[in-house]
């Protein structure tokens, strides 16, 4: 179990606060599209700091107007996914950003495991890490 | 240059001169103008009202507070020839070159509001001066600074000089490698975005062993900070070897990394004597798997620009801790305005630097503030005399750089740093941390969820400037932490007010 | 949350509270669109009743919600029936104005589709493409121009019956968040409703348009015309009532698409001939003014064809 603030894997916009509501949610990705952004819904079962490229739940999804069928694709992905991670991003194709301008989790496994930290000792005092994820243990798709 | 040999003897025949002559008329070309002898500014060529200026030019505006009896105009003129082509007296040798395109113009002088007769202030002036881009060695803020605040802050004709902005023409801005990693670039690599990051500096300054100090960050990342800083102070010293230092910080760093399942990091600062022992420090961060190294403002331009080359090579985020800034940017009417040596750090390839609270301990005024922030992380920067920034600036496709907040902040503010901040700058708060009543980890956890529940709010549509402290309240009811914090915490403020403000409101605008 | 459809249902009234309908009308800006309906569209008489008997009804029914008499969102699905150039679309589009006005959609945009929008050509293809398109409807009216296409019974592979399937979903379960006009012509949308009665079932509204009559045509030509600054001389608009009877009963006809049409070729002639005599000083009403000649050059008179069928002996 993982032993710091809530238990849990604390990456994106609001991984202290208690878990979104589906309200929520839909104010957040409305602040979103009001800003011109697409979103995204991804998942995971390897939430390791440095794993970049979560699944894509379809493509980004441009031009929408109304926030429900985002929350629709995020239903959808926790009905496919219940126990993977699932965060919702945003892109600004803005130029000087171009790149990734929200992240926030809105589902997550019943049980999070955590990570260990791998020591290696080499020469003098000096020491290489890795952080290993425990669910990485199992197969994909087989780890929650 | 060659400026230097005879400026002071210069500057006394300098006065002779104008009891002699103060009228404005320009000499004519040739004979004349090079005669041996001693002729004002004005009449050697640097001063041109109608001077069109070019795209490529390099645009400073001077803050002049002329001795007794100096007219503005002439003034200005001596400026602009002392910060390029001139010395004292007529040389024949000027007349080897192209020398009406090396003197730099002034081309405008202003009244500055407020000031002059009938107000509490001697009279100032802003003073425009074009340079011409070829004065210039491409990919050197020392060549460019030697120049432009070179010489010329020490002339006996100005009673003070402050150096208030400047325009950088594309063409010179993109012989800069600017920003070694960029705002957009560190936020991919941290996996951040839509928030403020968050940090803090170990405290006690001074005196932590390396073990003691490794404990400080631990808690602190674990508790939900992305990242810790050391202090510009924090070298080398007989209390904490720098590689004592790195080996216990990045152990807490990977282990705070694992326990939260976060890329978090710690800035090390590997400030030293020479550049050669600042490398070696910074490959040994590097080899320790440090994403972020730290530097002061004080190793010098040469050993940024040195420093940020690294960087970019190395994949690492180059953070500029401001030691000294304050020498000569403070005061309203000497020196020059740290907005300024924003401009020139973003050139010479810094990833972060120290640019104001408004809030907090240090000086700053919220617009002013503001126009730093701008200037650091705009594409195109428009005129926004209220606040500071005197000329339009477009910043080629240099990267952003994300400007710092740190001193004397804490979670209750966090409606207020907010609004005045934005999201792209990282929040230190340092003593708001470290000095929280139920221990560092709950510090930190305070501050993540302060910003948190207030970006949530903000993006919900909700008025945090006004609404702010009655979202706190709501939060601290379930975060035991961010209640304590907020207790401890709630009447500290620093209400002073700031030296440094825009000219152009009607009133001076207080720090809150 | 502050979503217009929400914030009346949240407190409910007390069984002798005053309501009143024309002040909820005048607040709602409805008349608004309706008044615009009318400006804009020629005749559609039974149209427009039926818009605002459709728009009274959505009004009783916020009230009653107040009073917690229903709950549900109504069904608000429709139907239009009509040949080309009826005016289906502008009216889907002010639909969705009068539904967004009332609340019963967040955004109140249209988007319209065919077939081709919806449906793929490979296996997994068609519930990407329909998803896309309801999602980017929702918060308005997904407006599907000749929804028949979609069943193609003759092909028992065809992909149109997964996307029908879909839609069908989303008609029943996101009924807060969109709502869909099928469109097409009435013969073939009342075979297509025979097919699949579950779509049937889901349709509240069904608004026939008929055909204009030929006065009714001159008058949009004209409408049209003086919204880019033309107009007809007495001749020429003789001359168009004329070609409008011809261009009736051939096949093809539009209604207003093939107004629209004929003015646009009209526009070409009259330059033409203006070019033609060049060397005479034009003044402003020369260049406003469609005459006679323009209209009756087409070969819906000549040889009673259509400008756009191939030239005889091609």
């Amino acid at each position: 179990m993982m032993t710091n603030q809530g238990n849990r894997v604390t990456q994106g916009q609001f991984s202290f606060l208690p878990d979104l509501t589906d309200a929520q949610i839909t104010a957040q990705i409305k602040y979103a599209l009001g800003r011109g952004w697409a979103l995204s819904v991804e998942y995971t079962d390897d939430p390791h700091p440095r794993n970049t490229y979560w699944e894509m739940f379809g493509n980004p999804m441009f031009d929408l107007k109304d926030p429900a069928g985002i929350l629709m694709e995020v239903n959808n992905c926790r009905k496919t996914y219940p126990n993977h991670y699932i965060r919702v991003i945003a892109f600004s194709a803005v130029r000087g950003v171009e790149s990734v301008t929200m992240s926030y989790i809105v589902n997550r496994p019943k049980k999070e495991p955590g990570f260990g930290l791998v020591r290696q000792e080499i020469g003098g005092r000096m020491i290489r890490y890795s952080i290993h994820s425990y669910a990485t243990d199992k197969p994909e798709g087989e780890r929650y | 240059m060659g400026i230097a040999p005879g400026l002071l003897v210069g500057t006394v025949r300098f006065f002779q001169l104008l009891e002699i002559t103060m009228a404005s008329e320009t000499m004519k070309e040739g004979k004349e103008r090079y005669k041996s002898g001693v002729i004002p500014y004005k009449k050697m060529g640097y001063w041109e009202p109608d001077y069109k200026i070019k795209e490529t030019d390099v645009l400073a505006m001077f803050r002049m507070t002329p001795q007794a009896g100096v007219d503005p105009e002439e003034c200005a003129a001596a400026v602009a020839g002392e910060s390029s082509t001139a010395t004292w007296t007529v040389v024949w040798t000027d007349r080897l070159t192209a020398c009406e395109m090396y003197r730099a113009k002034a081309y405008r002088v202003d009244l500055v509001p407020n000031t002059g007769p009938g107000t509490k202030t001697e009279a100032q002036y802003f003073a425009y001066i074009a340079y011409d881009i070829d004065l210039f060695e491409g990919n050197s803020i020392a060549n460019l600074t030697a120049s432009i605040i070179g010489n010329v802050f020490g002339m006996k004709a100005v009673k003070a000089l402050r150096l208030e902005d400047m325009r950088i023409p594309v063409a010179y801005l993109k012989t800069f490698q600017g920003p070694a990693t960029g705002v957009v670039v560190e936020r991919e690599r941290m996996d951040k975005f839509g928030r403020p990051l968050l940090g803090a500096t170990t405290k006690p300054k001074l005196g932590l062993s390396g073990r003691n100090y490794g404990r400080v960050v631990y808690e602190a990342l674990k508790g939900g900070l992305d990242f810790m800083k050391d202090d510009e102070n924090i070298n080398s010293q007989s209390f904490m070897h720098w590689r004592d230092r790195f080996l216990y910080c990045m152990d807490a760093v990977n282990k705070a990394s694992a326990a939260t399942g976060e890329v978090k990091g710690h800035y090390m600062n590997v400030t030293a004597g020479t550049v050669e022992e600042m490398i070696e420090r910074a490959e040994f961060a590097k080899s320790l798997g440090s994403i972020i190294i730290m530097i002061d403002l004080v190793i010098g331009y040469s050993a940024i620009q040195s420093m940020a080359i690294w960087a970019r090579k190395n994949d690492m985020i180059l953070h500029l801790h401001r030691a000294g800034n304050s020498t000569y940017s403070r005061q309203k009417n000497h020196g020059m305005s740290f907005r300024v040596i924003c401009k020139w750090m973003r050139m010479a390839g810094v990833d972060h630097i120290h640019a104001g609270t408004v809030v907090g301990k240090l000086e700053g005024d919220p617009l002013m503030i503001r126009g730093y922030y701008d200037t650091l992380l705009d594409t195109h920067t428009p005129v926004q005399l209220e606040k500071g920034i005197f000329f339009e600036q477009d910043w080629a496709s240099l990267n952003k750089c994300m400007p710092v907040a740190s001193g004397g902040i804490h979670a209750g503010q966090m409606h207020q740093l907010l609004t005045y901040l934005g999201d792209d700058v990282v929040l230190q708060f340092g003593g708001g941390t470290i000095g929280h009543p139920d221990g560092i980890q709950a510090g930190a956890i305070a501050n993540r969820t302060a910003l948190e529940v207030m970006i949530m709010a903000r993006n919900e549509g909700r008025d945090i400037w006004n609404e702010g402290p009655q979202i706190l309240a709501d939060a601290a009811k379930w975060c035991g932490p961010l209640k304590a914090g907020l207790e401890t915490w709630k009447d500290v403020s620093f209400n002073y007010e700031s030296t440094d403000s825009p000219d152009f409101v009607p009133t001076t605008t207080a720090s809150v | 949350m502050n979503d217009t459809n929400n914030s009346d249902s949240t407190t409910v009234l007390a069984d002798d509270a005053p309501v009143n309908l024309e002040a909820e009308f005048e607040a709602s800006n409805v008349k608004e669109v309706l008044d615009k309906l009318d400006r804009e569209l020629i005749g559609l008489k039974p149209v427009k009743t039926r818009i605002r008997e459709i728009a009274a009804l959505l009004l009783v029914d916020r009230l009653r919600k107040q009073f917690a008499l229903t709950s549900e969102t109504p069904t608000l699905h429709m139907n239009f029936t009509g040949n080309p150039g009826t005016g289906k679309t502008t009216v889907a589009l002010r639909m969705a104005e009068i539904l967004h006005r009332l609340g019963y959609v967040r955004e109140g945009h249209l988007v319209s589709v065919t077939r081709d929008d919806l449906v793929g050509q490979y296996i997994g293809h068609t519930a990407p493409k329909t998803k896309e398109v309801i999602k980017k409807a929702m918060g308005g009216v997904l407006f599907i121009d000749e929804a028949y296409y979609l069943y193609k019974p003759e092909n028992e592979r065809d992909y149109g019956a997964e996307s029908i399937e879909i839609l069908l979903q989303v008609m029943e379960n996101n009924r807060d968040d969109l709502v869909v006009i099928l469109a097409g012509y009435k013969d073939r949308m009342d075979k297509f409703f025979h097919s699949n009665p579950g779509m049937r079932s889901r349709i509240a509204h069904h608004i026939d348009f008929p055909d204009y009559s030929a006065d009714e045509l001159l008058h949009i030509a004209k409408l049209m015309l003086a919204t880019q600054n033309y107009r007809f001389s007495p001749d020429a608009e003789k001359a168009f009532f004329e070609y409008i009877t011809l261009r009736m009963k051939l096949a093809h006809f539009a209604n207003a698409r093939s107004v629209r049409n004929a003015l646009d070729r009209a526009r070409l002639r009259q330059a033409n001939r203006l070019f033609a005599n060049a060397s005479k000083a034009l003044s402003k009403t020369d260049l406003m003014t469609i005459e006679a000649e323009d209209i009756l050059a087409s070969r819906v008179f000549i040889e009673g064809k259509l400008d756009s069928e191939p030239e005889s002996g091609q």
